[in-house]
């Protein structure tokens, strides 16, 4: 080779380089015009580390909340500290919210190239651009970041979750809560001034609000996903059931982000599960549980031992027929597959103060994998 | 490219869809539900092979349509209510050395006073357990009344665990009086524009490998496992072929909806397998207005009043749903027609909406993925350039929505992600034909 010609090549590769750091676009991006009602997320997304309640450490994809993150700390923010479940998500009706994923890697895998997406579950009339399903639209890959933008015009409780390769993801973990308040809010109603729908009545006031993420994870899977081997997806069977991403008994203790993180990232002092599922209402309280179901295996029935429930809401919409019929029900369990929800009631007035359980009715999930005792149970304590 | 180069692109793209549409792996899904119809049908039961979608052959037992090919699932029955059904069954059922050929027969839940009968030589009938079962070469024929309209199944009421999971199922609809084509029930209320089947059943490839080898008798349903799950008898990504596609000879029924904004889609719901089945439909919540053939009303005349909306319908073993989705794209918050102010509006269109740029700048294409079904432009209509290679499944820019099972394990083939129960809901521009 001639010394110009290496010269010509040193001099392209060096304005490849150049272009390619150039590219705007395959850069962190926030999208956030302002304006009224205009509400800015920013998620990021990556893989991390969760702790089982059994102690067992298990590798996880999931998302992190990195709102007012500058955009330069972001990828840092969210690599190894991504949460399980994935942040909560909370609006109101009427809000246009512009949510910003940013897609911040796999440190862990660097041999994936994978794109990821939010979905936001139940949205009603929904446009494929923002539906976070990667075959009908386009998803951000590693070091990109997509907006997508809801016109909140229905209250409830719905779920998000990413959509690439769904059935790998999500067992991964990358699931959360979100739910949007109705209009009616603040406008005393039944004695209320909260509420789950715009009943009309105050049929669906409360007072205290939990959201209630059912989810499970197979430490084999995970494990053959931080090993690089096979994916086992004819054979996954979750053996740990969770709440909010904790199993019983860290369910019950009342830490956020102080929850102790998984033991490698124990230096790292942030905790990967830090939503708590520990109920707590004074007697006489109503309080709302807003339960959904990501569960990539499995049904569960939910039950509250001695508090009378009552189903209010279904799908993210009042449970009511096509004409206005109420439809509520009082029950003493709740059943959700994957990707359903459900609006639940509990009325203390006149419940004896003392701790009650929520738990699945499932029994053979109450345990974290070969602990017999755990799973999918938190504590409803009434003061 | 322009609103005008938009539309040229529209055009060109549905000529070629005309010309090409005999090849296109994904062709127009039908308007009403593929089956056959009449009261009197001949069907027989035979062995043969189904594909799976990652390319496997499985011995199945499945019903014939008189003498045609095994299906799977059986032949849609579509009746009208009131009618007097017959259906005669023959057992082509072979012998499996060292198995002997198997007895058969059909039992239909959900309906009234079935009676059975021997056609033929009785000595090659036998009484069963559920009902008269036709023994090898022999015939059987039941007969019913379809006194009450709605979505329903019928399956083998012989060896039923196994040859129901060999594929010996199917679905029956019984149309309403007096308006048979545009609505589910009697009442006005279950009205609908289009109608789509989801008969959603699972196999344990093992059973299938195990009676392919003549060792029935080894079959153990304590270790059931299902690692396949079809929609109308075809995994993700076939069932999204058209009906009758000559590659599935033995699976002749596509599950993919396609519907025009502001019109009523009737999904009818079959459970056909053994296990729960969350089917999540992408894109907005349906109103479920029948179960198990009964509207659910308060009265004898009321109308779906009791009627729940949700954006995931549970579907039990043996179990049906009706339930009606409708999409317009209202209170999106940009227009999803991609129209300018001053453009006249599309029918069933938003005018709170009209002429609302889309609120967010999509990236460039080095930064992401692009589905097979992103057909290059946010709106419905619209078609863009896609880089060499992309795209290609949406050649008419449908807003798409997955219909699909939510326990995600089940979108896979055996193993294989993806594929499963799952299909696409292609919601078109209403200048698109759809049949």
């Amino acid at each position: 080779m001639t010394f110009a010609r290496r010269y010509l090549l040193t001099l392209l590769m060096a304005a490849g380089l150049g272009l390619s750091g150039m590219n705007a676009e395959a850069a962190v991006n926030v999208q956030c015009p302002g304006g009224p009602n205009v509400v800015c997320k920013h998620l990021g997304a990556a893989d991390g580390w969760v702790k089982m309640a059994d102690g067992r450490e298990l590798y996880m994809f999931s998302f992190r909340d990195v709102t007012s993150v500058p955009d330069s700390e972001v990828v840092d923010t969210t690599l190894q500290n991504v949460q399980f479940s994935a942040p909560k998500l909370e609006f109101k009706e009427g809000d246009k919210v512009y949510l910003t994923l940013t897609n911040a890697g796999l440190v862990n895998r660097p041999d994936l190239f994978d794109p990821h997406s939010v979905h936001f579950h139940g949205f009603p009339n929904a446009a494929s651009i923002y539906d976070g399903l990667p075959e009908s639209a386009i998803v951000p890959m590693p070091g990109s970041s997509y907006t997508y933008f809801y016109n909140l015009v229905e209250p409830g409780t719905f779920l998000y979750h990413c959509h690439v390769e769904a059935s790998e993801h999500m067992q991964m973990g990358m699931l959360g809560n979100l739910y949007v308040h109705p209009k009616q809010d603040g406008t005393p109603m039944g004695g209320f001034t909260k509420f789950a729908y715009n009943d009309g009545d105050g049929s669906t006031g409360f007072d205290k609000e939990y959201p209630l993420q059912l989810a499970s994870m197979d430490g084999d899977f995970h494990d053959a996903s931080r090993d690089v081997q096979p994916l086992p997806f004819a054979n996954m069977l979750d053996t740990y059931s969770m709440l909010n991403g904790r199993g019983y008994p860290d369910t019950a203790n009342p830490d956020g982000a102080n929850f102790p993180p998984p033991p490698s990232r124990a230096d790292q002092n942030t905790s990967s599960q830090p939503l708590s599922s520990l109920i707590t209402a004074q007697q006489g309280q109503t309080v709302l549980l807003r339960i959904s179901n990501l569960s990539t295996t499995t049904y569960y029935s939910l039950s509250a031992m001695g508090l009378p429930m009552k189903v209010v809401g279904t799908g993210a919409h009042i449970l009511r027929g096509p004409g206005g019929q109420n439809l509520y029900y009082d029950t003493n369990s709740v059943t959700l597959g994957g990707g359903e929800s459900a609006d639940v009631l509990i009325d203390t007035t006149g419940v004896p103060a003392g701790t009650y359980y929520l738990y699945t009715t499932n029994l053979n999930y109450l345990s974290n994998h070969n602990e017999d005792f755990g799973g999918m149970m938190t504590e409803i304590v009434i003061n | 490219m322009s609103r005008l180069g938009n539309r040229l692109a529209r055009t060109v793209m549905l000529s070629l869809c005309a010309l090409i549409s005999g090849v296109l792996p994904i062709g127009p899904a039908q308007a009403a539900i593929e089956g056959i119809t009449g009261s009197t049908f001949t069907l027989t039961a035979k062995a043969g092979y189904i594909s799976t979608g990652d390319g496997q052959s499985l011995l199945a037992y499945g019903y014939a349509n008189g003498g045609g090919e095994m299906q799977y699932p059986g032949p849609t029955l579509i009746v009208n209510q009131g009618d007097t059904i017959r259906i005669t069954l023959t057992n082509q059922l072979p012998a499996i050395a060292p198995d002997a050929a198997p007895n058969v027969s059909i039992v239909f839940p959900g309906q009234e006073d079935v009676s059975a009968n021997p056609v033929g030589n009785q000595a090659l009938t036998a009484q069963g357990n559920l009902t008269l079962e036709a023994m090898p070469n022999g015939s059987v024929r039941y007969e019913f009344v379809a006194s009450q309209p709605g979505t329903y199944l019928y399956h083998s009421g012989t060896d039923t665990a196994l040859q129901v999971e060999m594929g010996l199922t199917g679905a029956l609809i019984v149309r309403p009086n007096g308006n048979p084509l545009g609505r589910a029930y009697g009442h006005n209320d279950s009205q609908f524009d289009r109608e789509y089947l989801f008969f959603q059943t699972a196999m344990d490839l093992n059973i299938h490998r195990l009676v392919e080898l003549g060792a029935r008798s080894m079959v153990d349903f304590s270790t059931y496992r299902p690692t396949l799950w079809f929609f109308n008898g075809r995994n993700a990504p076939d069932d999204m072929s058209d009906d009758n596609v000559a590659w599935l000879p033995t699976q002749p029924y596509g599950s993919m909806a396609m519907m025009h904004p502001g019109e009523k889609v009737l999904l009818r719901l079959v459970g056909g397998g053994r296990n729960f089945t969350p089917f999540h439909h992408h894109g907005n919540n349906t109103w479920l207005i029948a179960k198990d053939g009964r509207l659910l009303q308060s009265g004898p005349n009321s109308g779906p009043d009791l009627a729940v909306s949700n954006f995931t319908i549970t579907i039990a073993a043996g179990e049906t749903y009706d339930a009606t989705f409708e999409w317009t794209g209202k209170g999106l918050g940009f227009d999803i027609y991609g129209h300018a102010p001053g453009d006249p509006m599309a029918p069933n269109e938003d005018a709170a909406d009209h002429g609302k740029p889309l609120p967010t700048e999509l990236p460039d294409f080095l930064s992401v993925t692009i589905g097979g079904f992103y057909s290059g432009s946010p709106f419905i209509g619209g078609v863009e350039a896609l880089p060499p290679g992309q795209g290609g499944l949406n050649p008419n820019g449908a807003v798409v929505f997955m219909w699909h099972s939510h326990t995600e394990r089940e979108l896979t083939n055996d193993d294989i992600f993806p594929g499963g129960a799952m299909s696409m809901m292609m919601i078109e521009h209403p200048d698109v034909p759809l049949p």
